[in-house]
């Protein structure tokens, strides 16, 4: 049973369609994320799995339940981080997340509260509010807050907007742990090389569509193209179609889709004997992104 | 219905009032000070109340009334606009925890909020009454006084929470105070009793809900009240069941997202 199912989910507000027929599913113990420029419905979807929000038609699943049925199931299932990061100005971090342990009917659960103070490093400011917190700090603390009753899907808003790199680093070792550890994880983000990074499978989605969606790698491999430079020792002919750049003896070559590099230079004609130097350049999930949104707005792809 | 979320969330009630103690318990406290000796122990004498109760005994139940309404009403509602403000609203919406459970629990908050305050008002106003007649401020029907701390701090902890959930901005929260509780508060019979009124005026001030729970705690304290003490159950009952429907209606229609 996958941990979140949606089909054919539509939300209107008056007149407008924020989210126009989406259906996608995160698995068990994967990581997907959901990709688009501001606007594109990805905060909507989040709040009408979180019960939030009601959905105007369609299906929403958490673990086979209709969120709009079975919404206090559906709320223990759920670890939600914020897009934004959240004050509770009179409390201090131990007290926010007995509350929010609490909350959740766990009044009694310092081994759980301790163990992930511990884990993200916010031990020793357990007794600072969040306005005496860093910015690093209070994002550790929404993620905390998200997995005090230990829940089996986690939706991570855009978990590092705003968030430095070595900060970003670290919060990407602690969701792939997770995912270790067998949580599935929705991630929206316009982050794309975090995506790239943790993503099993991604969905573009804009203006309320899915675009694309697939394993990240096929994602890239069909919307972005490999490229070759190739530095050699003596003048080569490359056909037209394949030759994007000439610098010299250095020549940018498009590696055409299910061409292996060995055939490519075998069909080019190059041995070994005339390689001066060999790069591969891989294509990135931010080009496909890219391309995608392009193909869209020129017409759909 | 005492799920441990509503616990919680009655735990976490209590204890942000705490931290701000100074603002929710010791403000209201040096101000009933103030009331009582300017209005019940310097003017008092200069008052005449019908029925022959001395003026400072009328007014210490008014003020415990007052007290007790705004407290209850700005604990759920600041408890809440606060929680708008700072964004930790919404944890509580995604949370397993009923509509009723949060009107519950919030209210209740603000009933323990304006018992205390109304209990300090008691005390203080005891101490002055003893030295100014030179006994002891008896209540003479506490289960009345009981009923009417419990319904009163329910009702307006309900407003509280039916006001927060549709305000937009901390002004709207204190017009709402400065421009409809306030006046009905000082009109509902707090410093003077409707018997003094000329009789048009006593059929407008019996207009006013707030005299009913007034007059009901007052009955609660001395025995005495401007106004039949089944009306003021019965009506304070209606009152209850009225704004419990308001504040489970602003729960479900009204905004929980941040400003």
């Amino acid at each position: 049973m996958n941990p979140l199912q949606i089909e054919n989910l539509r939300k209107n507000y008056g007149s407008v369609d924020a989210v126009k027929g989406v259906s996608f599913e995160v698995r068990p113990a994967e990581i997907f994320g959901l990709l688009g420029p501001n606007g594109a419905g990805k905060t909507t979807i989040i709040s009408i799995v979180t019960t939030l929000e009601k959905p105007t038609s369609g299906s929403v699943k958490v673990f086979g339940q209709e969120v709009t049925l079975h919404p206090n199931f559906i709320k223990k299932q759920l670890g939600l981080v914020h897009q934004e990061v959240i004050n509770s100005g009179y409390f201090d971090v131990e007290e926010i997340l007995q509350f929010q342990s609490g909350y959740y009917g766990l009044r009694k659960n310092r081994e759980r509260i301790d163990f992930l103070l511990h884990k993200l490093n916010l031990y020793e400011h357990r007794h600072k509010k969040v306005k005496q917190l860093s910015g690093g700090m209070k994002r550790r603390l929404m993620i905390a807050k998200a997995l005090v009753h230990n829940p089996k899907l986690l939706l991570l808003d855009e978990p590092t907007a705003g968030v430095d790199i070595r900060l970003r680093e670290n919060l990407w070792d602690f969701v792939r742990e997770l995912k270790k550890e067998g949580m599935s994880i929705l991630l929206t983000t316009h982050y794309l090389e975090e995506a790239e990074m943790l993503c099993d499978r991604v969905g573009i989605i804009n203006h309320g569509v899915i675009e694309a969606m697939g394993d990240t790698q096929s994602i890239i491999r069909r919307f972005t193209q490999r490229e070759m430079i190739l530095t050699l020792n003596c003048d080569l002919g490359v056909p037209a179609d394949l030759l994007l750049e000439k610098n010299g003896r250095t020549y940018r070559i498009l590696i055409p889709p299910g061409k292996t590099i060995g055939t490519l230079l075998a069909d080019l004609k190059v041995e070994s004997a005339m390689i001066m130097d060999l790069q591969i350049k891989e294509g990135k999930l931010e080009e496909a992104f890219l391309r995608v949104l392009k193909n869209n707005s020129g017409g759909g792809q | 219905m005492i799920s441990a979320g509503f616990v919680t969330l009655f735990e976490r009630e209590i204890k942000r009032f705490m931290k701000v103690v100074v603002q929710t318990v010791v403000t209201p406290f040096v101000s009933s000070f103030l009331y009582l000796l300017v209005f019940g122990v310097t003017l008092g004498g200069e008052v005449e109340v019908h029925g022959g109760v001395p003026y400072l005994a009328f007014l210490i139940p008014g003020l415990m009334m007052m007290s007790l309404m705004n407290n209850a009403f700005q604990n759920s509602s600041s408890s809440i606009v606060s929680s708008k403000f700072s964004g930790d609203l919404e944890d509580i919406r995604v949370a397993p925890i009923s509509n009723q459970q949060i009107v519950w629990a919030m209210s209740l908050g603000g009933v323990v909020r304006g018992a205390l305050v109304a209990m300090i008002t008691y005390g203080v106003g005891a101490v002055f009454y003893y030295f100014q007649q030179g006994h002891v401020l008896l209540i003479q029907h506490p289960l009345i006084l009981l009923y009417f701390i419990v319904i009163g701090g329910l009702i307006f902890g309900m407003l509280g929470i039916g006001v927060a959930f549709w305000a937009n901005s901390f002004d709207q929260l204190s017009a709402f105070s400065a421009f409809v509780l306030l006046p009905l508060t000082y009109l509902g019979g707090v410093f003077v009793s409707i018997q003094n009124l000329h009789p048009f005026w006593q059929w407008v001030s019996k207009l006013n809900p707030l005299l009913y729970l007034i007059n009901g705690l007052r009955y609660g304290v001395l025995g005495v009240s401007d106004v039949d003490l089944l009306h003021s159950v019965v009506l304070s009952l209606a009152g209850f069941v009225v704004f419990y429907g308001i504040s489970l209606w602003s729960l479900r229609k009204g905004s929980f997202q941040r400003w």
